[in-house]
């Protein structure tokens, strides 16, 4: 069988390829880390990928704010391919630094429309927050609405690091979101309950910690699930099959979905 | 023309920089100071009108969920007035600005092709009782400027 082909785009302050790059091919993909200016030169090179991954980091030195730069760079000059990607419904990750350009470039949580309309701001405390979080995945029937957070617990647990990782939007769009079950995972204590700072890290609205568009198949979130491929990387060594941690089963998700 | 955008958070939102300076200044002793608004700024420099300063203060420097911008234009900086109960922090001449450097290459990705030369300062905007010069230097010189790199400018 053919293998996925993931294209992680990069640029300067990009810290989180790698890792990245390990972890869907752990997965069996064929991966490719692109220079930012390379897909620029030739715009219709990212078309020719089945998952577009835009890793964590701090793209540009986070001038501005996190992510603005880079999502500012995307939209302008590979806006129309990259909606196309998104609404093709091929997988689309953005991981920390990538859920920020995501979010700020329109391209979660409505890709179709295509405009900012909510944001990651500063966390509550000002500070870097930097730890191990519990996340529980949303369920409607023990079934996910996003491609990539299928077949994983109620609750999990992922590194988060980031200084500007709290959700918010206006009312009206929050409650779009939630309506249409694109909250994909929350911060909650360890048993899946509602918890505050420091397990909820930046004090997003709702909890939320990560989202997807409303056919789930664009996915941003700010805990790191690259940093969580093996069982060895988890503080008390928990994972499945004895060997892998829960965040390879998020990879593995959209590898399985283009295979199907 | 030279144009400065100013980058606010928006009514209703957490200013956490602006209650962060407000605890700082508290704990080098300067009492009377009840609340901070923090401004980042952005001073333009070059063949550039109004419409692509309010464009760029929209598009690229401002979240537009969360912030507001605004512009003001001056031919002469000579002439700018300084904020009554404020401070502004600038690097000084020569000192490099790598904020700068990434906000025009930002400015040329939004299409604009104008060369513009970009400032980056930012703005502490006091509330507060019995402010004065001795206290804003104090504020300004012991906690919020690097007066190797940066000046101040206070009224």
């Amino acid at each position: 069988m053919k293998k996925a082909k993931v294209i992680i785009i990069r640029t300067a302050g990009t810290n989180c390829d790698y890792e990245l790059k390990t972890a869907f091919e752990l997965c069996g993909a064929n991966v490719d880390r692109v220079h930012i200016n390379e897909l620029i030169s030739n715009k219709n090179k990212i078309l020719s990928y089945d998952v577009l991954a835009v890793p964590g980091g701090f793209s540009y030195g986070d001038d501005i704010a996190s992510g603005k730069i880079l999502s500012n760079e995307i939209k302008n000059k590979l806006g129309d391919n990259v909606k196309k990607f998104a609404l093709s419904g091929k997988p689309i990750i953005g991981i920390c630094n990538g859920f920020q350009v995501l979010v700020k470039m329109g391209l979660l949580p409505k890709p179709k429309d295509f405009e900012q309309i909510s944001t990651l701001s500063y966390n509550d405390s000002n500070k870097f927050e930097c730890r191990w979080v519990y996340l529980k995945t949303e369920k409607i029937n023990g079934n996910t609405s996003c491609l990539w957070t299928r077949n994983l617990p109620d609750v999990i647990s992922l590194p988060v690091a980031h200084g500007e990782g709290k959700f918010v939007a206006d009312k009206k769009i929050l409650n779009e979101i939630e309506k249409n079950n694109q909250v994909v995972f929350r911060y909650c204590d360890k048993s899946g309950n509602k918890t505050e700072y420091p397990q909820d890290p930046n004090g997003s609205l709702n909890a939320i910690a990560g989202i997807c568009n409303d056919k789930g198949n664009v996915f941003g979130l700010m805990p790191h699930p690259e940093r969580y491929v093996y069982a060895l990387q988890h503080p008390a060594r928990e994972g499945f099959d004895g060997f892998y941690g829960w965040g390879k089963q998020i990879f593995q998700n959209a590898i399985d979905y283009l295979e199907d | 023309m030279i144009f400065e955008i100013e980058i606010k958070t928006k009514k209703g939102f957490v200013d956490p920089q602006g209650k962060h300076t407000s605890s700082d200044i508290a704990s080098i002793g300067i009492k009377d100071i009840s609340s901070v608004e923090y401004i980042a700024v952005y001073r333009l420099d070059g063949n550039i009108n109004r419409k692509d300063a309010e464009f760029i203060g929209k598009e690229l420097l401002s979240d537009k969920i969360t912030e507001d911008f605004a512009v003001k234009e001056y031919e002469d900086l000579k002439k700018k007035k300084i904020e009554k109960n404020s401070i502004e922090v600038w690097f000084k001449h020569g000192v490099t600005d790598t904020v700068s450097e990434s906000v025009v290459k930002a400015i040329k990705d939004l299409g604009i092709k104008e060369d513009v030369i970009v400032k980056t300062g930012k703005k502490y905007r006091l509330t507060g009782k019995n402010i004065d010069e001795n206290k804003l230097r104090k504020i300004a010189t012991g906690l919020l400027a690097n007066t190797l790199i940066q000046e101040y400018l206070i009224k």
